[in-house]
């Protein structure tokens, strides 16, 4: 197994290489560029073409397309991510600042999504046709369908600005020192998020189950006279969560990402933020550096997904 | 004797017919093949956009419709044309103009919000209605290039431009803003013109306000009948405050810009510990915006740097703020500034008049600087010089103790407003700086000024916290501790933190928030008159 791990580990070079290619190139041919963004129109109108050019150069946004990539991918390969454009920090410093808020958001919905989706997915499997799993059923359908902005805003209407229960949005306030302090702001957007995992797992969870309690190692199981809940749980339950692994495997990528959306609306001041901001202003080695730890994320998944599949399932072997 | 009567005649003819036409002298400006060039279809399009209705329905009456580039006030004479909705004239103009029914005009703009998409697709269903096509889109990419690449030849064209409408602002610290850019080889769509020149050379000839007064009439009747740009309305700004805070008498003004709004004598409600705490919006997501563009928008630039002059809510300069005294000569090409004593930056270092010549070096060496204060200061003796690099200091200005000389090659009629809203900046912290890349230095993480607040605490994207300055030079501020959050004018994050009790103070131009926070029983919005244009620009040069 070792010795897949670091084959499947230099393998992912050459595809971050092509695939950070393709996303230099995808930026390369988006309209307009970093100096572009930092002007406003009512500006441009006032700077000389010289100026401008000594700004694009400032900046080595004059050299070719292929020059700036390759400067880029030789900076990476040294450890120097670079800076931000437009404010000149450290993309480093950005990523030690940014990452920690969304990893905090996405860990606490995806221990929160896993755990309660695998529950309500098992009983409604083991409930099948009954009203539980049709309401369970409908839930699922729901929480899969309705956008997360639609969701996110609903509940901080009613929770924050309404009720004042909670926070309405941000993540940190002064005077703040323990976690204690803090935890009211992750409640909502942990729990928009969560919702929105804890559909899909459940629904995949409930299937998978079903699946399970179907085979025959479950017959005759039941036929030695084990008791029902360890047949379930011990039996079904082991065989069914091999397939949910993968779902949550693939669901790890979330946690640089897939939070875009909720860090918006609760002003979460995360990596997805950034990214939305770097995107606008064509921020590009902010957006490589992100574009390209959300693909890591996602083949480190993959990877990770594998050798948890092989150890749960004794039937998989890796070569 | 018999050729010179026949050139009076002719003269006369023509002079008549002209006026029979009813077109007046400007059809004489149909200068190229465009249409557009055309004086009569720019009048059309004004007098078929019915601007009285779109200011009462599509911004809710908080906005006034404009008959000049020119705010309204004492610079504006009386008799301008307001072109008020009139198709049938319209008609009878684009007739006149043998307007070609057939073509569809560009029009563009850059703006994302919903507002402007809807005053766009009413421009296209008025313009329509009189026989006039458009089509409307909003630029992406390089907008600024799109918009303003000029014209090999400023005056007889082609464009270099693709459009034929545009649509736009200016939002202007002087009159002069308005009408400068137009000045031949200045803007992408209008070509140049001696006589409008001219025009523009007498606003600028002298800062005696009588002068600029006769001036400022003189264009503004030219604009009336010429529409090089057609002004729409004129935008309001709005002062939002939560009945905790008290002003104590502070006044309301352009918040776009510095003025003594006496910011320092401000209480509010103390909290449940006595503390009291102002809230408001503008904190950075990743750095700290140089206030040499945006002059006063940010808090930031607001209270924590300082100005050698203060202005009033209209941005007349009323005396000095850092500057213990100044004088500028009667010709206004001299001028000096004494700074007061024992000044000193929020880290303790001394505030010297060797600050104010850095910052002003400085600034000549950045592209992106107000237009303003970059005209004050490229009228400096040697600026030119000092840009190219040339010259290592600006010549024209000199430190004698606590007093900085200022000498001028030319006369700026707004040297005063420049020194009123430029923010002095620390040299022993920024003299590294990069000018090409000033705003990516590190001081901007966290800057060190010398206004009545200083930076106390700053989490990016999540709040700043700022705290008096307990060495202002104008006393210490009342308010223990103003928390800024992230949030901007047309954005759902104001709305949400002034609904959640966590905005106290604030301004925004967009009707929208207006109407959301009019709806909290416990803020009060206050609409101020700003010098902000909404316009349409027109692309009068052929097309290649």
């Amino acid at each position: 197994m070792l010795v897949y791990v670091i084959r499947r580990i230099f393998v992912l070079i050459p595809m971050l290489v092509v695939i950070s290619f393709l996303v230099y190139l995808g930026l390369e041919l988006t309209p307009g560029d970093a100096v572009s963004s930092l002007i406003n129109p009512e500006v441009a109108s006032r700077i000389t073409p010289e100026q401008l050019q000594a700004l694009r150069e400032s900046y080595g946004l004059n050299d070719p397309f292929l020059v700036r990539y390759v400067i880029w991918l030789g900076n990476i390969f040294q450890g120097n991510f670079g800076h931000s454009l437009a404010g000149g920090v450290p993309i480093a410093t950005i990523f030690l600042d940014r990452l920690p808020a969304t990893l905090e958001l996405s860990f606490v919905a995806l221990l929160f999504s896993t755990i309660i989706g695998c529950i309500l997915g098992t009983i409604s499997a083991l409930r099948r046709g009954s009203p539980t799993d049709n309401f369970l059923t409908v839930f699922g359908m729901l929480g899969v369908s309705v956008p997360e902005f639609l969701f996110g805003l609903s509940v901080m209407l009613i929770f924050a600005l309404n009720l004042g229960w909670l926070p309405a949005g941000g993540r940190l306030m002064p005077g703040y020192e323990t976690i204690w302090d803090r935890a009211p702001h992750i409640v909502l957007p942990a729990m928009v998020l969560s919702l929105m995992m804890t559909a899909g797992v459940m629904r995949y969870s409930r299937s998978s189950m079903l699946d399970a309690l179907t085979r025959d190692f479950i017959i005759t199981a039941r036929s030695k006279g084990l008791p029902e809940w360890r047949i379930n749980l011990l039996h079904g339950f082991r065989v069914a969560l091999t397939p949910v692994v993968v779902l949550i495997g693939f669901r790890l990528p979330l946690l640089i990402g897939g939070s875009v959306i909720i860090e918006q609306v609760f002003q979460w001041p995360g990596i997805g933020n950034e990214f939305i901001t770097a995107v606008r202003g064509s921020d590009y080695p902010l957006v490589m550096m992100i574009a390209l730890f959300s693909v890591f994320a996602v083949l480190m998944a993959s990877l990770i997904i594998d050798v948890l599949t092989a150890l749960i399932d004794p039937r998989v072997r890796l070569n | 004797m018999g050729e010179v009567m026949l050139k009076k005649l002719a003269g006369v003819a023509l002079a008549t017919a002209m006026f029979m036409s009813g077109t007046s002298l400007v059809s004489a400006e149909t200068i190229n093949s465009e249409a557009l060039s055309d004086p009569r279809v720019r009048q059309a399009i004004a007098y078929a956009i019915d601007m009285d209705t779109i200011v009462e329905t599509l911004l809710e009456g908080r906005a006034l419709v404009a008959d000049s580039m020119l705010p309204n006030g004492p610079n504006k004479p009386d008799g301008l044309n307001p072109y008020s909705y009139d198709p049938e004239k319209a008609r009878e103009l684009l007739a006149a103009a043998d307007w070609d029914t057939s073509r569809e005009l560009d029009l563009v703009y850059y703006y994302g919000d919903q507002l402007t998409a809807d005053l766009m697709a009413a421009v296209q269903a008025y313009l329509a209605d009189v026989g006039i096509k458009i089509t409307y889109r909003q630029l992406q990419g390089d907008v600024g290039a799109q918009l303003t690449a000029k014209p090999d030849d400023a005056v007889n064209g082609p464009a270099n431009i693709t459009w034929d409408l545009g649509y736009g602002a200016a939002a202007a610290l002087v009159g002069q803003e308005y009408f400068n850019p137009y000045k031949t080889g200045g803007v992408s769509h209008t070509p140049g013109n001696a006589e409008r020149d001219a025009l523009i050379a007498k606003i600028n000839s002298s800062s005696d306000p009588e002068v600029q007064k006769e001036g400022y009439f003189a264009i503004q009747k030219y604009w009336s009948e010429n529409l090089n740009s057609i002004p729409l309305y004129y935008q309001q700004l709005f002062v939002f405050e939560s009945d905790r805070v008290n002003r104590n008498g502070g006044a309301y003004g352009n918040d776009q810009y510095n003025y003594n709004w006496g910011i320092e004598n401000w209480t509010v409600t103390p909290d449940e510990n006595g503390k009291k705490v102002m809230y408001t919006n503008t904190a950075p997501a990743q750095f700290f915006e140089a206030p040499w563009l945006n002059l006063g928008i940010w808090m930031t630039t607001k209270i924590v740097f300082d100005r050698l002059l203060e202005v009033d809510g209209a941005l007349n300069p009323i005396g000095g703020s850092m500057a213990e005294s100044y004088e500028v000569s009667a010709d206004g090409l001299t001028a000096s500034f004494t700074l007061k004593d024992g000044l000193t930056w929020h880290d303790g270092e001394a505030l010297t008049a060797d600050d104010v010549k850095f910052s002003i070096e400085t600034a000549l060496r950045i592209p992106t600087i107000h237009a303003v204060v970059r005209n004050t200061f490229t009228s400096l003796t040697g600026s030119e010089a000092y840009e190219s690099g040339a010259a290592d200091s600006v010549s024209g200005i000199s430190v004698d103790g606590n007093t900085i000389n200022l000498s001028f090659d030319t006369l700026d009629p707004n040297l005063l407003i420049t020194f009123g809203q430029f923010a002095i900046l620390p040299e022993h912290l920024l003299k590294n700086a990069d000018p090409l890349q000033f705003q990516q230095d590190p001081f901007w993480q966290n800057p060190i000024g010398s206004g009545v607040y200083k930076i106390e605490e700053v989490q990016m994207n999540d709040f700043t916290r700022y705290v008096p300055f307990e060495n202002y030079h104008g006393g210490v501020a009342k308010i223990d501790e103003i928390v800024a959050f992230p949030s901007y004018d047309g954005d759902a994050n104001l709305i949400k933190n002034a609904t959640a009790g966590r905005m106290d103070y604030g301004f925004t131009k967009n009707t929208g928030d207006v109407a959301s926070l009019e709806a909290l029983d416990f803020m009060r919005v206050i609409p101020v008159d700003i010098p902000y244009t909404r316009m349409i620009w027109i692309n009068q040069f052929s097309r290649k």
